[in-house]
């Protein structure tokens, strides 16, 4: 007899009636199919106090991957989401491939929030108008700036300044938030905090509800669901379902 | 079933759909079978397989200790318990064997009358089966990472060479010459193949992160360089543009069509590729772990519908749906690192070969009969299971399922 279960090829699938309703083990709460509303929901979990509120909520678009099976599926919404102007993303930094996604309505009104009083006020919002409405580029070079966008020099430099582009390397800037130092920073943080509490535990896994309910060290600062999406998303734990809900076991890169 | 073969019968369905269905249900059913078993010959870890495009029943091996065997796969003796017995053996005695370890292993594609193997000491020697001796021998300046005959080349026989040195060797088999050299790769070629589409079509990977497309009858560079961004350069470091991978590309497999092409890199990435163009499809497959420092073989499913990509992922072979990239399953069974595999198109089946010195082979299990014709056969036999391939024994059954 085998025990396993076979995978079966779409085109065989045979439906069966199912006798009860009671669920066991890994129970995947019924996920938004939409990628939109999966993303208001990480917003959610974003803290905005911890910043005063002077941040706009960002979600990393690996988070999307531990909610959606289908990574490919994914990428092409967020892709939609971006050419439609909805969503901005960003290159954060600390690795090459963690891209933070942002509401636009939310970014400039952050921005412009951030820039009350200024002098930097007025090229800022220039920018914010022409260059973050139309384009969906995540790095500008300095001959784009001043011959597409129209920026003078001086300009530009007063960018850089109130943080809405940072260097990249000469002659081109990556499109940032301002003031996220901090937020990439705790992020950093948090995220060894978590994946060590992982690593720490007997076999190095961890059932996910356990984990959620744990005493955070004053290390972590971001909500524990915002982190476990995190470090599933980017597959530096796996997750396992099991008849006890689903597991997280560290992976040993 | 029963109704893919009706529609089949009544000339509803087209004929090759009730094939790709249930090629693809066999795909999916590979599982490590305890009456399958390939000799156990290499005394260190297998670095490549091939199996002969002609009949798919020999299968070329070659190992770190610079062996090679050659088995046959087919199973005339009625058992159903049958091992892969090698049918003969360059072992360490001959006189010509390989000094180092052999790294790629091919077939010639029209007969197997020739092999070529091509090693790390520097050498690519062309065999005669029947007497196991090189008929040629092509020396190189660099270690031979890897070989390629073109699978359907009439109009030459070019065997394109990858070795240490940044430059593509083409070693004419007609004459015996290696003076066409493709240039253009600044880092080491680590894996090289040809189109299985178009003849004078080649592919190029390298240590320097790039993916060169080449037609070897143009004079003047390669046609494409595969750019994993498309040409959208803001979105990661300038360094990075250009590239395949942000890391050393270290596989290289066209899908059977010859329509695309898959890289993986030790950026712990694969990438699928639009051939014609060079377009990057963007089909994320997620973390590939790949930590191989040489060639990886890895290799793509024929006549099935989803494709399948087998791809060795430390010690377990990785199978990926070839377009929406998800994650298949995990064959699981060899003990160490798993360096190559390769599918047998008519039988799907996989062999993979690691470094634990074992060939394994993953058959597609064979359709369980339902319950209550279990029961009613195991009142019939006595002693529990039969040892016979129940296609074999004649058991006319009225209910299929």
């Amino acid at each position: 007899m085998n025990r396993k279960r076979a995978l079966i090829s779409d085109t065989f699938k045979v439906k069966r009636k199912r006798n009860g309703t009671e669920k066991f083990g890994a129970v995947s709460d019924d996920g938004p199919a939409d990628i939109k509303s999966s993303l208001e929901y990480l917003m959610t979990l974003f803290p905005r106090k911890l910043f005063n509120d002077a941040l706009p909520q960002i979600v990393l678009k690996h988070q999307l991957y531990s909610i959606h099976n289908d990574k490919t599926l994914v990428d092409k919404e967020v892709n939609k989401l971006r050419e439609g102007g909805e969503v901005l993303m960003f290159q954060l930094g600390f690795d090459t491939e963690a891209f933070g996604l942002v509401f636009t309505s939310d970014y400039k009104a952050k921005v412009l929030a951030g820039q009350e009083g200024k002098d930097t006020s007025a090229t800022v919002e220039k920018f914010i108008e022409r260059v973050v409405s139309s384009c969906t580029d995540l790095s500008f070079s300095k001959d784009k700036m001043l011959k597409e966008f129209l920026f003078t020099d001086s300009e530009i430099t007063q960018l850089v300044k109130s943080g809405v582009l940072t260097v990249r390397d000469a002659g081109s800037w990556w499109l940032s938030i301002p003031n996220s130092g901090k937020f990439t920073k705790y992020f950093v943080q948090g995220r060894k905090a978590v994946l060590g509490m992982v690593k720490k535990s007997k076999y190095s896994e961890v059932l996910k509800a356990e984990i959620e309910e744990r005493r955070t060290t004053s290390q972590v600062k971001f909500h524990m669901k915002y982190h476990i999406h995190d470090i599933v998303g980017a597959e530096l734990v796996e997750s396992i379902p099991t008849t006890s809900g689903t597991l997280l076991r560290f992976v040993d890169s | 079933m029963l109704g893919y073969l009706a529609a089949r019968q009544a000339g509803l369905d087209d004929p090759l759909r009730l094939r790709r269905a249930e090629s693809t249900r066999r795909v999916l059913g590979l599982q490590l079978n305890p009456d399958r078993d390939v000799d156990r010959i290499h005394g260190n870890g297998i670095n490549t397989i091939d199996i002969e495009a002609i009949e798919g029943r020999y299968m070329l091996s070659g190992g770190a200790d610079g062996v090679i065997a050659i088995y046959d796969l087919e199973n005339y003796s009625g058992k159903s318990q049958y091992t892969c017995k090698a049918v003969c053996t360059v072992g360490r005695s001959s006189r010509h064997v390989h000094k180092f370890s052999v790294e790629t292993v091919q077939w010639y594609p029209y007969d197997t009358g020739m092999f070529v193997s091509s090693s790390f000491d520097k050498t690519m020697k062309v065999w005669d089966t029947e007497t196991l001796k090189p008929a040629e021998l092509f020396e190189f300046e660099g270690n031979v990472y890897s070989h390629h005959l073109s699978p359907i080349a009439r109009k030459h026989s070019l065997i394109a060479v990858g070795t240490k040195n940044p430059k593509i060797q083409l070693c004419d088999l007609k004459s015996g010459s290696k003076i066409h050299v493709l240039q253009g790769h600044r880092g080491e070629v680590l894996s090289v193949r040809w189109s299985p589409r178009y003849e004078h079509i080649l592919a190029s990977a390298s240590a320097d992160s790039k993916v060169k497309v080449w037609d070897v009858r143009r004079a003047s560079g390669s046609l494409l360089t595969l750019d994993q961004h498309n040409g959208d350069k803001s979105k990661a470091s300038s360094e990075a543009a250009n590239t395949a991978h942000n890391g050393r590309v270290n596989g290289l497999c066209f899908t059977g069509d010859g329509l695309y092409l898959l890289t993986t890199g030790t950026d712990d990435r694969m990438r699928l590729w639009n051939s014609a163009s060079g377009e990057n499809t963007l089909v994320n497959y997620g973390k590939v772990c790949n930590e191989s420092r040489k060639r990886l073989q890895f290799t793509v499913s024929r006549g099935c519908s989803p494709e399948f990509v087998f791809v060795p992922c430390g010690s377990s072979v990785a199978v990926y749906a070839l377009h929406t990239g998800e994650l298949v399953t995990m064959l699981r069974g060899h003990y160490n690192n798993v360096d190559c595999c390769e599918f047998h198109p008519d039988y799907q089946e996989l062999y993979s070969g690691g470094k634990d010195c074992n060939i394994l082979a993953w058959v597609p299990v064979l359709r369980t009969s339902d319950v209550e014709e279990e029961s009613n056969r195991e009142n019939k036999v006595t002693g529990g299971q039969s040892s016979v391939n129940p296609a074999l024994q004649d058991a006319w059954s009225s209910d299929e399922d």
